[in-house]
């Protein structure tokens, strides 16, 4: 029974990790740009996609990787600066923005389908095998999986708190006006954040792929989940994202054991509303 | 308050389309394929245009209007079932069911900010279909997974609505749209409904000058659930049978699609954009998994292009945005009193 | 230095703006006058590259300005003070001053800067590692215009820098205004109701309804009572 809590501990903790930096890149959006991408799930899927046709050129790990990052980033930047920035000047732009990534989601999935059809794809593990801790068994996948999204998000954190770009970033966050009056390009830094966004999605979407594999519509899970996760934590808050994502990482992994994965979304909806009831900006409902 | 110009143009607009409607049977009732096209037209224009009510002109961020046509679609298909009352009852309960539950659920939403009043919605229908497929849901008739498969069909007098002769649903269709259309014209036109427009375009402005947002709201989200419940009882004694399918996201995407097609927050723009949408779609359906990717394309450069959608096309819209009118009003009190 | 022709500035279809001309020469301290809600702040938001002109011209030392994006105009030296100063609420006092200096030309001089500006601040020392939104009114409005110094502006344009505050308060801003103008930063300040800002005005424009009806230095408006009883508070 132990044994079997801890095997649910350290599972919710490793889907943890790669929801927190998910949702992160949602965070990462709304909080800066206030936008919300209806397409997210669409580049979480591109992350798969792209990894996958790389893959078949037999290219390694790491030389897909140096691939696949510059284009999702790039893709990401492109829908900032050719799909939304352009709504900027509609009235109620923020619901056209929601229309328009919509559109794009509705492109971008049903192009993957007709490009690669509807069965699954799956993406080659980078590691095989278990690590023995003790009476622990781990999964050497799910542990570089872990250390991987880690990783990425403690140098994403390191980035916004030290470097100027990231202070910037952060500024436009706080107050897009204030950076405006302080001569930030505020284009600049959406494009940008868009970009890394793309990144850390898609990145997710290369981790789970060898478990979870790759499939058009596959998406649309991962955004609402990558939605309920930033809610929780407090739309726009990244640290609240982090606490949030491990939270019901764990409350997917607990739910799953005990009765079944597809409970997964109703129990997580719970502990929203329940949050959102007790504290209606989330667990820390602000930016930082 | 007289009929403004615009209100006049877009009354004329929905006359001019329903006439049309009443029309078309003359052409083509002998071809059940088309007419069963123009009456699920009808039925997913209403949904649309609930949805633009609440969205479009109340400015209310939701997803909730599926998971509203399909409570007031089962409520009556089981209560028609079990009790045995007449369908067209069960299209009231059904659209009755839903609105409570709009209230249910506009009720804490109100609270909270845009973007979690979508994602609440959102729950909401993301609950429904492993609610239906429940323990609890079968113990009250939904008929779990497989569904409902068979609803007693709308009847008049002896007459029994069936699938061969789809002239009395397509009249019923109408008739029942075109009530729904115009409650909610007048809901738009109405001194409630300057007050969604004004909290829409700007809550500072318009609440320093005391409306207040609170009753409007629940009601749009009550009002905006019993028409999509209204028409999911028609829809459930239409189609003869139900199942949480219908809850996909296909859907979903399709109604967001009628929306920007038809211009959102432009009377009558939903219904436009159901009939342009499920046109195309039909039109489109020999190229198959590429229809999709097309109507992708379609709704980006449509936002981009003519964010008021079809609507904007016909009547542009010129003359004072209720913004200005409320900025006209602030200087000329200032004005009076120097 | 700075010349305004001819602008028309819109909100959607309300025409806020009507042909205003507005000139500020180097080292000159202009004060723009008149009732809230007419068109005062837009007019500096205007300039300052956050809202566009409909129809008319903005140069700023000759080179047109109007069309440029807001960070743009911040690097060529024009800074802009707003009326409800935008501060970085989670960030300390420090840096919000440091994000001040962002623009590539104040980024070399961030360090003389930041002690120019905290000597004529002290009360902002005091508060370096307070995050912005902790600080009371009186102190915003310093840092705010504080963190506008940061950015090595030739020209600044301050909306209501004295709005809210103490006399006392008032006293020492309307020194540190003229101790900036008296560096060779021009100004052009927008206030009302404010006495002392005559003594150390250059010029006075005055705006009603979007348009400007008077023009003219302190003697002139010392002569004219209605504007003096109106909008100076004298």
């Amino acid at each position: 029974m132990l044994r079997e809590l801890l095997d649910v501990l350290i599972s919710g903790i490793t889907i943890g990790s790669v929801y927190a930096m998910m949702a992160i890149g949602m965070a990462l959006i709304y909080g800066v740009t206030k936008v919300f991408n209806f397409a997210y799930g669409s580049f979480y899927t591109m992350g798969g996609y792209l990894a996958f046709v790389f893959f078949g050129f037999n290219l390694g790990y790491l030389p897909v990787l140096a691939l696949v990052v510059p284009a999702l980033f790039l893709a990401g930047m492109g829908t900032e600066k050719f799909i939304v920035r352009p709504l900027r000047k509609h009235d109620n732009w923020e619901m056209a923005a929601v229309m328009i990534t919509l559109g794009l989601a509705l492109f971008l999935d049903n192009l993957y389908q007709v490009i690669f059809g509807s069965y699954v794809k799956s993406l080659p593990s980078l590691f095989t095998g278990n690590l023995n801790i003790g009476t622990v068994v781990f999964s050497v996948q799910d542990v570089a999986i872990f250390i991987v999204a880690i990783s990425i998000m403690f140098l994403f954190m390191i980035f916004l708190g030290r470097t100027r770009t990231g202070m910037a970033v952060e500024a436009v966050a706080q107050d897009t006006v204030g950076a405006e009056i302080v001569g930030i390009p505020k284009d600049m830094v959406f494009g940008f954040v868009f970009g890394v966004s793309a990144v850390l999605v898609g990145m997710g979407g290369i981790l789970l792929a060898p478990k979870y594999y790759v499939s058009p519509f596959g998406g649309w899970n991962i955004l609402v989940k990558a939605w309920v996760i930033t809610a929780l934590g407090g739309m726009g808050s990244i640290r609240g994202s982090l606490y949030a994502a491990f939270i019901l990482g764990i409350v997917e992994a607990f739910v799953g054991w005990q009765f079944g994965y597809t409970w997964t979304l109703f129990a997580w909806f719970a502990v929203l509303l329940i949050t959102l009831i007790i504290r209606p900006q989330g667990l820390l409902g602000t930016w930082g | 308050m007289g009929l403004t110009m615009k209100m006049k143009k877009e009354l004329l607009l929905l006359l001019a389309i329903y006439t049309v409607l009443c029309l078309m049977p003359l052409a083509v009732h002998g071809n059940l394929y088309l007419m069963n096209i123009l009456i699920t037209c009808l039925i997913w224009a209403v949904v649309a245009a609930s949805w633009d009510l609440i969205m479009g002109f109340a400015g209310i961020f939701t997803f909730g209007q599926v998971a509203f046509f399909v409570i007031g679609a089962f409520g009556s298909a089981i209560l028609t079932r079990t009790i045995g009352i007449s369908p067209w009852f069960g299209i009231l309960f059904g659209g009755m069911l839903a609105g409570v539950m709009g209230l249910l659920v506009g009720l804490p939403c109100l609270r909270l900010k845009g973007a979690y009043v979508a994602l609440v919605t959102f729950a909401v229908h993301m609950i429904l279909e492993p609610f239906l497929k429940s323990s609890v849901g079968r113990t009250i008739g939904t008929g779990g997974s497989p569904g409902i498969m068979s609803i007693p069909p709308l009847s008049l007098g002896q007459y029994e609505f069936s699938s061969m002769n789809l002239i009395p649903p397509y009249y019923t269709a109408v008739v029942l749209s075109m009530i729904s259309l115009l409650i909610i014209y007048k809901i738009i036109n109405s001194t409630w409904g300057l007050a969604f427009i004004a909290l829409r375009d700007s809550e500072v402005f318009a609440n320093s000058l005391g409306v207040d947002d609170f009753k409007y709201k629940l009601l749009v989200f009550g009002i905006s659930a019993f028409l999509a419940g209204a028409v999911g009882a028609f829809y459930a004694h239409y189609v003869g049978m139900l199942s949480s399918r219908i809850l996909g996201l296909d859907l979903f995407l399709i109604l967001m699609v009628m929306l920007v097609v038809g211009g959102m927050g432009r009377f009558p723009g939903a219904v436009i954009g159901s009939f342009i949408t499920i046109s195309v779609s039909e039109l489109l359906r020999p190229l198959e998994n590429y229809r999709l990717v097309i109507f992708g394309v379609i709704v980006i450069f449509l936002v981009l292009f003519l964010p008021q959608g079809v609507t904007g096309l016909l009547f542009p819209v010129k003359g004072k945005s209720p913004l200005t009118r409320l900025g006209e009003y602030f200087r000329s009190r200032w004005r009076t009193q120097h | 230095m700075l010349e305004v022709m001819d602008v028309d500035v819109c909100y959607g279809e309300f025409q806020v703006l009507h042909q205003v001309s507005v000139t500020v020469k180097t080292g000159e301290l202009v004060v723009l006058l008149g009732p809230n809600g007419h068109g005062k702040s837009t007019l500096l938001k205007t300039i300052c590259g956050m809202m566009s002109p409909a129809a008319g011209r903005i140069k700023f030392d000759g080179e047109a300005i109007d069309r440029l994006p807001a960070n743009k105009i911040v690097e060529m030296g024009l800074t802009y003070i707003a009326e409800d100063r935008h501060l970085f609420p989670y960030m300390s006092v420090l840096k919000n001053l440091k994000l001040g200096g962002f623009n590539k030309n104040a980024h070399a001089k961030e360090e003389k800067n930041l002690a120019w500006v905290l000597n004529l601040f002290p009360r902002l020392n005091e508060r370096l590692n307070q995050y912005a939104s902790t600080l009371s009114g009186g102190e915003a409005r310093m840092l705010a215009l504080a963190r506008g110094l940061m950015s090595n502006a030739r020209f600044m344009a301050i909306d209501e820098p004295s709005l809210g505050l103490s006399p006392n308060l008032r006293m020492d801003v309307f020194n540190i205004i003229k101790e900036i103008n008296d560096r060779g930063i021009t100004l052009l300040l927008v206030e009302q109701c404010v006495p002392e800002v005559v003594e150390i005005a250059d010029r006075f424009y005055l705006m009603e309804e979007g348009l400007i009806t008077f023009e003219g230095d302190s003697k002139s408006i010392m002569k004219n009572t209605d504007i003096k009883e109106a909008f100076l508070g004298m």
